[in-house]
């Protein structure tokens, strides 16, 4: 086991962590991220390891760049709720990366006991929102958010990772209207636009319509980004976070990423031994 | 609070949300295009930016308000409460599950909104609220316990769901003087042969009862339980143990409201017998909530038959 992953990484990482611009640090970080993830699927087959890693450069970017933080009380953080909380094992990857958890407990997700359950729960303080799981209500949690901070004259910001097929859920819509209504500036929907949800892709299940249009008609500037490449991501929250204006980002993504026998399908599952072979074959040290 | 009175339970729910915002700064409130129906927005006029209308939302209104607990204010999220019902599963999946205060407001409840029907009646929102783990559950009776259960519940640590009326007001905790108090249940009139025990507006109706049965013969207590949850298990004993018969009375269906929840406690701590009155129906438009209670058969006449049932067969 240790021969797939040497924890030392962890230490380094953790130091770079918090204020990463340079790109190439944030293509490792999520390459790392993306390792950690597959040793998790060789531990439990009961994680969504395939929205895991569709999900994964935008949670390295808002963790990496220090827009989101693991451990901050302060009343001017800024707030990350996943509202697809299925994909929170790119979280916990991230985490074990930064050191708030251990190799060894990434090891236990999903086990009775462990605090890294396979949706997140309270145990994990350092989650701001450690109760999604029930797909379509982290948007209304952060427009709640977001009214509040901005109520307070706060400069935090709220990013809320939504998925596509979550946008069925009708309270999604309830939600994105409420914010344009109250045009809040200081909340940030970020689509995990993958094209697949369970019972296939987005398009066979139901149709998303043209979603750039349907925000934009609700009133929102819509950013488009390849949600795999951390230089767009990077920029367009940039341009986000420079702009007090109504804004949304669709970021295109692939279900999977990384991992062929499953990129581009509804599968989150693979087998151990093809698990533990990925975590060996991919290396981060470009 | 003797101005109370004189005030329907949504007049003195608009009331107390205006005083609890003077209180405390960090009371905002949440509705969902009820605004004006709920008088709720009493508040928003006072205090316009800590008042959030969502539109006809409710489940959005549920996860809004857990934001605004979540960024350190105290919401009450206020809408018919048939309508809060639809989000029953927001309700358990954020602010249960995260264990955080967003008080809910339910109007029109039971047969209050007696015009809408079926459709606005809601009469099973106290087995609902009752089934979630750490939810405070409160019906008051009137106006006074109305506004009581909004500012007690202003520095409230759990998730608490009010049950409150419409128009009809039945002002008898009013009348009574009686000391609301979260948590507790409370006896309005002693007696040792039979217990009748109300929540909501049927406290009204239950004293009513006890006064027939008096004339009857039959020494009835009667005891009123504001809040269903937590449920004041050791009144609920000692009243047990006191009449050895209880009859239990809500505007709510009788499955999973009060005589429930004390059907759930005496069962396994003290069993008496017991008569459980309520509702067993989706509602019917009508021309005033009385006339619904009387057709439902929620009736002092009824409560004081029960009771005097139960005295007779009981102890045989």
């Amino acid at each position: 086991m240790s021969g797939h992953w040497d924890p030392g990484d962890m230490y380094i990482l953790s130091r770079i962590m918090w204020a990463v611009r340079n790109t190439g640090e944030l293509r490792r970080l999520a390459c790392r991220a993306r390792r950690l993830v597959l040793l998790m699927a060789a531990y439990d087959p009961g994680i969504h390891l395939g929205s895991s890693l569709s999900v994964l450069e935008i949670l390295t970017v808002l963790y990496g760049t220090g827009r989101a933080k693991f451990l901050d009380g302060s009343s001017t953080k800024n707030w990350l709720i996943l509202s697809k909380g299925h994909a929170v094992h790119a979280i916990y990857a991230l985490a074990a990366i930064s050191g708030i958890v251990s190799i060894d407990e990434l090891r236990e997700t999903g086990s009775l006991g462990s605090m890294l359950q396979n949706h997140p729960e309270l145990g994990v303080n350092w989650i701001d929102v450690a109760t999604s799981g029930s797909l379509g209500q982290g948007i209304s949690i952060g427009v709640g958010i977001a009214l509040g901070l901005k109520r307070r004259g706060s400069n935090g910001r709220v990013y809320v990772v939504v998925g596509d097929g979550e946008l069925d859920e009708g309270q999604t819509y309830e939600a994105l209207a409420t914010a344009a209504h109250y045009r809040l500036g200081n909340f940030v929907p970020i689509i995990d636009y993958n094209r697949v949800q369970l019972d296939g892709h987005v398009d066979a299940v139901r149709s998303k319509g043209d979603l750039q249009r349907i925000l934009s008609g609700m009133g929102y500037t819509v950013h488009t980004v390849d949600g795999h490449n951390v230089e767009q991501l990077a920029e367009v929250l940039d341009e986000v976070d420079s702009s007090d204006a109504l804004n949304a980002i669709i970021a295109y993504t692939r279900r999977g990423k990384g991992v062929p026998q499953i990129e581009d399908t509804p599968i989150q599952r693979i087998p151990r031994d093809l698990a533990l072979q990925l975590v060996s074959q991919v290396t981060c040290d470009e | 609070m003797s101005e109370l009175v004189a005030l329907s339970p949504r007049e003195a729910l608009g009331r107390a949300l205006v005083d609890a915002g003077e209180a405390d700064r960090d009371v905002v409130v949440v509705t969902a295009d009820v605004g004006d129906a709920t008088r709720a927005r009493y508040f928003g006029e006072r205090f316009p930016d800590r008042y959030f209308n969502v539109g006809i939302s409710e489940q959005n209104m549920v996860g809004v308000a857990t934001g605004l607990a979540l960024a350190g204010y105290k919401p009450y999220a206020v809408a018919f409460s048939m309508f809060l019902m639809r989000a029953w599963e927001q309700i358990r999946n954020s602010p249960c599950r995260l264990g955080i205060p967003v008080r809910l407001v339910g109007t029109h409840s039971g047969f209050s909104d007696a015009y809408d029907g079926a459709s606005h009646q809601s009469l099973e929102d106290l087995a609902l609220m009752r089934v979630l783990p750490g939810m405070v559950v409160i019906a008051p009776s009137d106006s006074c316990e109305t506004y009581e259960a909004v500012l007690q519940t202003v520095d409230s640590r759990a998730p608490v769901y009010i049950r409150v009326g419409r128009e009809l007001h039945l002002p008898t905790s009013c009348t009574l003087g009686m000391k609301f108090e979260v948590g507790k249940g409370y006896v309005v009139r002693d007696g040792g042969d039979v217990a009748i025990i109300s929540t909501g507006i049927m406290l009204h109706f239950a004293l009513e009862a006890g006064r027939i049965l008096e004339e009857r013969g039959i020494d009835a207590l009667v005891a009123h339980f504001p809040t269903v949850q937590p449920l004041d298990t050791v009144l609920v004993e000692r009243i047990a143990r006191r009449t050895g018969a209880i009859v239990t009375v809500e505007e709510h269906s009788v499955r999973g409201g009060l005589g429930s929840a004390i059907a759930e406690t005496l069962s396994q701590a003290y069993p008496v017998p017991m008569a459980i009155m309520g509702t067993k129906t989706l509602g019917k438009s009508a021309k005033s909530p009385m006339e619904l209670l009387e057709y439902y058969g929620l009736t002092a006449e009824n409560i004081a038959h029960r009771a005097e049932e139960l005295v007779k067969t009981a102890r045989r």
